[in-house]
């Protein structure tokens, strides 16, 4: 006699619900590079995002890359002392910032501020019945909500990684100048020597991975949400999460990827 | 405009339907909603749904405009099934179908102008200058002129929807579709929209499907009720016969929503 189904357990539910939401995702990214392709070109969309994602997250990127440099610089210092080679210091610092800090600290919190927004926006469209609007007058809500997003995070990411790198290198030379007493010519003389262009690519590469993660998982957790506002409030949080650990997941694998090329 | 309410046209059920549901199954989860819907909606009629909170009215709507799939059955729009339709020919039965949604549902983001401009402009509907002549058209015929530089969020409730009915209108649709068009509105508000609705048949000939809960304003603009029961239609008639209509559940809903209970 067969033994009667037994019901599925809350781990087995959890594997099926996480890859139900990464089959979702990858269709949301299969259409909106179908859409990114299709005529018009929604301009006027872009550019208010390239100004809300690039433009709106400058000062946050500036105020974490210059904290983030001086304060590798004071520890690479001081370790660096036991070892009579505090000189130098600027090497790693921006050895570490252009590859790994720059990219992954701009995306987490650029990410957590840019996906969180996309996602409260488009859900409190979702629960307003504006995106069933968008359709019901004729037009693709991935077209006009979705494309102009992703196209920004992944113009934009790249550039703000640049411009932490650039910027913690310069807190990095504060701290070095201060503590172990180089001029800044020889600090920056270091950095360039260090800096090979396969590190600004490296880190520059991830960026871009990490921008479209951050617009595809804000878009889809926006588009999806139900259940009112409480339901905004939840996909937000979730959407933040889901966001950080993307990145963290995604930057063990591209660095190992990027290593390999 | 004048809000006294139009003659209403005889339907005419010889006529091909406009539209027509036919066996149509839809579930959510566990939860079936209907379960083998037929209805039919004629030219020119203002057909109002009835049903208890829940039951699928607005769904309907939604499974119409392609919005939602069906599970099974066939839904046809102007002859065409639509459930069947390509993206792009879903575009082409959405220019001839609009939607009223319950809150207005104007993009938050642009203003007035620009919302009832929206589908216009995806519908490659004039040029500039017919574009704006159109916006301030529309905007008088729901009452709202001069408000083409407002947000939504500088609006009433009710100025919310009579936007919502610009814009519905604004690209001259053959069929509108209403969610609630009266909910949580002033009784002025409430009569000037049932009026709008009544005037819209009137002048343009347009055919309508009203959802509401409201029976006053269901009994306003209404030609012919269909109410939902039990996951199918379970009753259509017109007006007069839905008011002297002696099935217990019909009877129950129109008493009930006129606010006289019997025992």
């Amino acid at each position: 006699m067969s033994q009667p189904a037994r019901p599925p357990t809350w781990h087995s539910w959890a594997v099926f619900r996480f890859f139900g939401h990464l089959g979702a995702m990858c269709l949301l990214s299969l259409r909106s590079t179908r859409a990114m392709l299709r005529r018009p070109f929604e301009l006027n969309a872009l550019v208010n995002q390239l100004d809300a994602v690039g433009i709106g997250s400058i000062s946050v990127t500036i105020l974490t890359a210059v904290f983030v440099g001086m304060v590798m610089a004071l520890q690479f210092s001081a370790a660096l002392a036991h070892y009579g080679a505090s000189l130098y210091t600027g090497s790693l610092v921006s050895e570490g910032l252009v590859r790994e800090l720059g990219p992954v600290l701009t995306a987490l919190l650029v990410g957590g501020r840019v996906a969180s927004g996309m996602s409260a926006e488009l859900g409190s469209m979702a629960v307003s019945e504006q995106i069933d609007a968008i359709r019901a007058l004729g037009a693709d809500p991935i077209k006009k909500l979705v494309v102009p997003r992703v196209l920004a995070c992944l113009i934009a990411m790249p550039l703000l990684t640049l411009v932490a790198d650039i910027v913690g290198c310069l807190g990095g030379q504060i701290v070095v100048m201060a503590e172990v007493g180089v001029t800044a010519r020889f600090y920056w003389e270091q950095v360039i020597a260090t800096i090979q262009l396969n590190d600004l690519f490296h880190g520059l590469g991830k960026s871009v991975f990490f921008g479209y993660f951050i617009a595809i998982i804000g878009c889809y957790k926006g588009m999806t949400t139900r259940g009112g506002t409480a339901g905004v409030g939840m996909s937000t949080t979730v959407t933040v999460v889901w966001v950080s650990i993307s990145i963290l997941a995604a930057d063990y694998l591209l660095t190992n990827l990027f290593l390999a090329l | 405009m004048d809000l006294e309410l139009a003659t209403k046209p005889t339907v005419d059920a010889e006529l091909a339907p406009t539209i027509r549901f036919a066996g149509v199954h839809k579930r959510f989860g566990p939860k079936i909603i209907y379960s083998g819907l037929d209805l039919d909606v004629y030219p020119g009629e203002v057909l109002t749904i009835i049903g208890g909170s829940g039951v699928g009215k607005s769904v309907m709507l939604k499974l119409l405009l392609g919005l939602i799939r069906i599970d099974a059955g066939s839904i046809t729009a102007f002859g065409e099934e639509v459930t069947t339709m390509t993206p792009a020919q879903l575009t082409g039965v959405r220019k001839r179908i609009a939607m009223l949604f319950q809150g207005g549902a104007l993009f938050d983001s642009m203003t007035v102008a620009q919302n009832i401009r929206y589908p216009m402009l995806e519908h490659g509907w004039g040029d500039e200058a017919g574009r704006t002549e159109r916006v301030a058209e529309v905007l008088e015929m729901v009452g709202l002129p001069g408000i083409e530089h407002l947000f939504p969020a500088e609006l009433s409730g009710g100025m919310r929807k009579r936007v919502g009915l610009a814009r519905a209108i604004a690209v001259q649709p053959e069929v509108i579709l209403y969610d609630e068009p009266t909910t949580g509105l002033d009784p002025i508000n409430i009569r000037r929209i049932n009026g709008l609705i009544r005037s819209l048949q009137a002048r343009l000939g347009v055919t309508s499907i009203v959802v509401t809960h409201d029976m006053d304003s269901a009994f306003t603009v209404a030609d012919r009720f269909a109410m939902v029961r039990d996951q199918r239609i379970g009753y259509t008639g017109t007006r007069e016969e839905t008011e002297r209509s002696a099935i217990p559940w019909v009877r129950e809903f129109v008493v009930g929503g006129k606010g006289v209970l019997e025992d």
